[in-house]
């Protein structure tokens, strides 16, 4: 109070003073911020590029056009047995032939098995899937696109590399020879690679897709969503409003909270362990993986969603109780549906986090090489990202773009799944 | 038992009714010495005393106006309840009494003049012995009533309402005025004069009894006036 | 210990409670009550009450909230509860609707009567009691649903409309008792939160009655509104006590003053005076009630 006259000037002086100071501390604090900022999206941009950089061709596979004259010596005579004559026909020959045709002065075994190679094992069902679809196709002749083998397809997209010697690559001179007399005929072509979409796997990685590791994602996930949903909410619901509060009910939440931070891999274990060892379900199924991912997501979406009830302000629960509604009326009609968003939210960032888990499915299974496509819990499976563990693991070329496509499709599930949450909070929140 | 009229959460409000009650007790004070001067002259026969008195009374009549004013601010702003609201409440009554007060000495003062300047009559001491003794006592009984007021004492104030009355001193007084007169009728015009100087210090007397039934109403909260009627 | 004595024999504490009223009628003609004394001064006793309460203890674990409070809640009368922060007035308000069962370490003993029966006892139902005595809480709380569905919630949970019309009036009436009929009718549909603080505040009044109970009570009611939707909500008060008993906890004296047909001032757990508000705000009877309510508390 009593200063002295000049106090306020002083002050004033003082503060003009340590101006400079703070505002270049400020500044320095923010520019430290965008800087972690800046790493944080640079590093996040490499990782986008290197992915989709090695990834993007596996969209695109390298085809050739053949003449195939679907000759009706190969499928025998007009008779009541047409069908098994089609399946049972020899593609592989008219292939062989369609080439031999193509290159008629190659007469040498070693070269011609070379020349076959070009072409993907899997042109012959395709060949064989044309004349089932369409049997009057039979003796015609016509230009069909196949797909070229892996080898073929890296060394038109760029990844053989012609400058190596002989020696070191897995093409020969003779076939780069080929492969450009072909293209030179127009004969070579990118096409947009659908098989990536609708096949299963396969040890030929023109032929692998990742339609199966879908599958076995979206089943094992929904058996996942089915279980720990209802289960969550209603452990949250429970644990929140009903539950009384003692020495008790804390140790149950710091051992949900805890079960939270345990490592999947032993989830993965305790599935083992329980499923399969002493419930005796079969291996490798979605069934399973579910409930190992059900397990591992339970406390997430727990915690979400007891977060969400805790949010949901007081003041509404005292006006229904004010009322005279009981207390599962309040939360049935007022608390949950103010909740619902949080809980959907927390179940959607579970989810997205089963949908990337690796380590307690290849416990109990999924690791395992599966062609066929699952259309079934019970049938076995894979999912995406054991997929691209197998993938990242296989020696061809090949499989590095393909790992980095299935990467981008994971990715692009994850996002939409975050974006699904973001869309339904906006859209389901209510402000109170 | 002795009250404060400090002590509030929120200090402006002491400051404010603090600053009525020194304002009252300076009136009180002004109109205390209007009094004294007046009676003063009887003794003096001063002719000044009146221009005197009726200076005092301007300054009396301009503090009515700052407390009225004063008062009407703390209603308006602190909206008072309960012991204030009564504190305020009777300061207002207590300021119109102060200023009855006031116009009670100018008009013994007039008086005064009238008396000593001799044109109402011969001029007998001996008449204005009453008026002296009377007027002691009611300058001592408003003294008292002021000073009560200052201290907010409920127990004095009580005690001065037990004993307090003007009324038969001046009956008494009046009966021996009359007998003056049924002497010798000539003094009547002198004898009413004095009479009136004497009803004035009967009013003067009342007043300070409001005074201290404003005390005992801010203290206690009671209401005592008019009890008399209360009673009927 | 003498608490439960007392509530199990209600003849016992009747007696005493006659004592301390003479006690109090007593004390009304001398001088004020030192602050020392935490004995109720005045007539917290009404004839034919709506809610009688006696020897009333709240404990918060092992604190006491309130100390043997009694008081009556008359019919059609307004009460005004005043005290400082955390003297136990909201606390008390909440036992006369067993608000305080939603805290888990709360305990409440004593006997509170409403229409004679004993509602402190654990075996009485809560959902018939809060129908009987609604409140309304210090912040508007409207349901996040639409006008509508904010009135007609409680008549729909206690069956109280027998189709959809019988429904539709009950909110209409709710609506005009709380005064708010004429500038909501046309949006019902509306979401109540999209209402202005006082309106939202006169929705919950309209909530709180749709169910027809006996007593409201409000926990501070108008503290998040301005003067003019106070004044609004005050007048209708005044209004709805033709039909109900209500008892207002304030931080507002003024508002105290203006409302209330009867004051009570609650001191650290203690009620130590109640009487008419007349009275009250000009000649409280404890040194208590006077420091407070002239603001020379603390």
């Amino acid at each position: 109070m009593n200063k002295p006259s000049g106090g306020k000037r002083v002050t004033a002086d003082r503060v003009n003073a340590g101006l400079a100071r703070r505002r270049a501390a400020e500044k320095r604090f923010r520019s430290v911020g965008l800087l972690s900022l800046l790493v944080g999206l640079a590093f996040l941009c490499i990782l986008f590029f290197s992915i989709v950089s090695k990834g993007y061709t596996a969209f695109q596979q390298t085809f050739i056009q053949l003449d195939i004259h679907f000759d009706e010596q190969f499928f025998g005579t007009e008779t009541e047995h047409a069908l098994e004559a089609l399946l049972s026909a020899d593609y592989g020959g008219l292939i062989r032939k369609s080439l031999r045709a193509q290159f008629p002065d190659i007469s040498n075994r070693q070269q011609l098995r070379q020349l076959y190679d070009l072409v993907s094992s899997g042109a012959v069902y395709q060949l064989r899937d044309r004349i089932l679809a369409d049997p009057g196709l039979a003796n015609q002749r016509l230009k069909i696109w196949v797909p070229a083998s892996d080898d073929a397809d890296m060394l038109i997209k760029g990844h053989i590399k012609r400058e190596v010697p002989e020696t070191a690559r897995r093409l020969s001179d003779a076939q780069i020879a080929w492969l450009d007399a072909l293209e030179a005929e127009g004969r070579v072509s990118l096409k947009f690679n659908t098989a990536f979409f609708t096949n299963g796997d396969s040890r030929e990685p023109e032929l692998a897709g990742i339609r199966g590791a879908l599958m076995g994602s979206i089943l094992t996930l929904s058996v996942t969503l089915v279980l720990s949903f209802p289960i969550g909410v209603a452990t949250a619901v429970y644990l929140e409003e009903f539950a009384v509060k003692n020495k008790w009910s804390d140790l149950i939440e710091v051992n949900i909270n805890n079960l939270a931070a345990v490592p999947s891999i032993v989830f993965g274990l305790l599935g083992l362990a329980v499923f399969i060892n002493i419930m005796n379900f079969p291996r490798s199924v979605p069934l399973v993986g579910g409930l190992v991912l059900t397990l591992m997501t339970l406390p997430t979406i727990i915690i979400a969603s007891r977060a969400a009830l805790r949010s949901v302000p007081p003041s509404i629960r005292e006006a229904a109780l004010g009322v005279g509604a009981s207390k599962m009326q309040t939360v049935f009609f007022h608390v949950l549906p103010l909740a619902l968003p949080g809980m959907l939210t927390g179940t959607i960032i579970g989810m997205a986090q089963a949908l990337g888990e690796t380590a307690p499915l290849l416990m109990i299974g999924m690791v395992a090489f599966i062609v066929d496509i699952p259309t079934g819990i019970f049938e076995p499976a894979t999912v995406l990202p054991v997929q691209i563990f197998l993938w990242a693991d296989s020696p061809e070329r090949a499989f590095i773009e393909r790992t980095s496509a299935a990467i981008m499709v994971l990715l692009g599930f994850l996002i939409a799944m975050n974006a699904l949450a973001v869309m339904l909070r906006k859209k389901l929140e209510r402000r109170w | 038992m002795v009250t404060r009229l400090e002590g509030h959460a929120f200090r402006r409000f002491d400051g404010a009714l603090v600053y009525l009650h020194t304002e009252v007790l300076a009136m009180a004070g002004l109109v205390l010495e209007q009094i004294q001067l007046a009676l003063e002259s009887f003794r003096t026969q001063d002719q000044e005393i009146l221009d005197s008195v009726c200076r005092k009374e301007y300054q009396v009549d301009g503090l009515e106006k700052k407390i009225d004013s004063a008062i009407t601010q703390i209603l308006a702003r602190e909206g008072p309840v309960a012991f204030d609201l009564r504190a305020v409440m009777a300061f207002s009554k207590a300021v119109t009494d102060l200023e009855r007060l006031g116009d009670e000495a100018v008009r013994i003062a007039q008086l005064s003049a009238k008396i000593c300047s001799g044109e109402s009559g011969f001029s007998n001491t001996h008449m204005l012995r009453d008026i002296g003794i009377m007027g002691d006592h009611a300058c001592s009984l408003l003294t008292e009533a002021i000073e009560i007021l200052e201290t907010l004492d409920l127990d004095r104030a009580r005690e001065l309402l037990v004993r307090s009355d003007l009324g038969k001193e001046f009956c008494t007084s009046f009966r021996i005025l009359t007998s003056y007169v049924l002497e010798d009728t000539r003094n009547m015009r002198y004898i009413v004069n004095v009479v009136m100087v004497l009803k004035s210090l009967e009013r003067i007397g009342d007043h300070a009894r409001n005074l201290a039934e404003y005390v005992v109403y801010i203290v206690s909260g009671h209401d005592i006036r008019h009890r008399e009627n209360d009673e009927k | 210990m003498s608490v439960v004595f007392e509530s199990r024999f209600s003849f016992t504490s009747e007696r005493r409670k006659g004592e301390r009223r003479r006690q109090s009628r007593a004390s009304a003609s001398t001088a004020i009550v030192p602050r020392e004394e935490r004995q109720t001064v005045g007539a917290a006793a009404v004839e034919n009450p709506r809610i009688r309460c006696m020897d009333v203890n709240v404990y918060y674990g092992s604190k006491q909230a309130i100390k043997n409070v009694s008081l009556d809640i008359g019919s059609h009368e307004i009460v005004a509860m005043i005290g400082p922060s955390g003297c136990g007035k909201s606390t008390f308000l909440r036992c006369l609707n067993r608000m305080n069962d939603t805290i888990d370490n709360c305990r409440v003993t004593g006997d509170i009567f409403l229409d004679g029966q004993n509602i402190n006892e654990q075996s009485i139902d809560v959902v018939p009691l809060r129908a009987k005595v609604g409140m309304v809480f210090q912040k508007p709380n409207p349901f996040p649903k639409s006008i509508y569905e904010n009135i007609a919630f409680g008549p729909r949970i206690h069956g109280l409309a027998q189709d959809k019309t019988d429904l539709d009036e009950i909110v209409a009436t709710s609506l005009q008792s709380a005064g708010l009929w004429n500038e909501v009718k046309d949006q019902l549909d509306q979401p109540g939160t999209s209402l202005s603080g006082g309106q939202q505040q006169r929705l919950c009044i309209a909530r709180a009655i749709a169910v027809n109970p006996e007593v409201i009570l409000m926990d501070e009611p108008c503290s998040a509104l301005d003067p003019i939707a106070t004044a609004v909500i005050e007048n209708l008060m005044i209004e709805l006590c033709a039909e109900y008993s209500i008892v207002i906890v304030t931080h507002s004296m003024q508002q105290a003053a203006r409302v209330s047909h009867r004051t009570a001032y609650f001191h650290l757990g203690d009620l130590i005076e109640v009487g008419a508000t007349e009275h009250v705000f000009m000649r409280p009877m404890h040194q208590l009630t006077e420091d407070y309510i002239t603001g020379r508390f603390g």
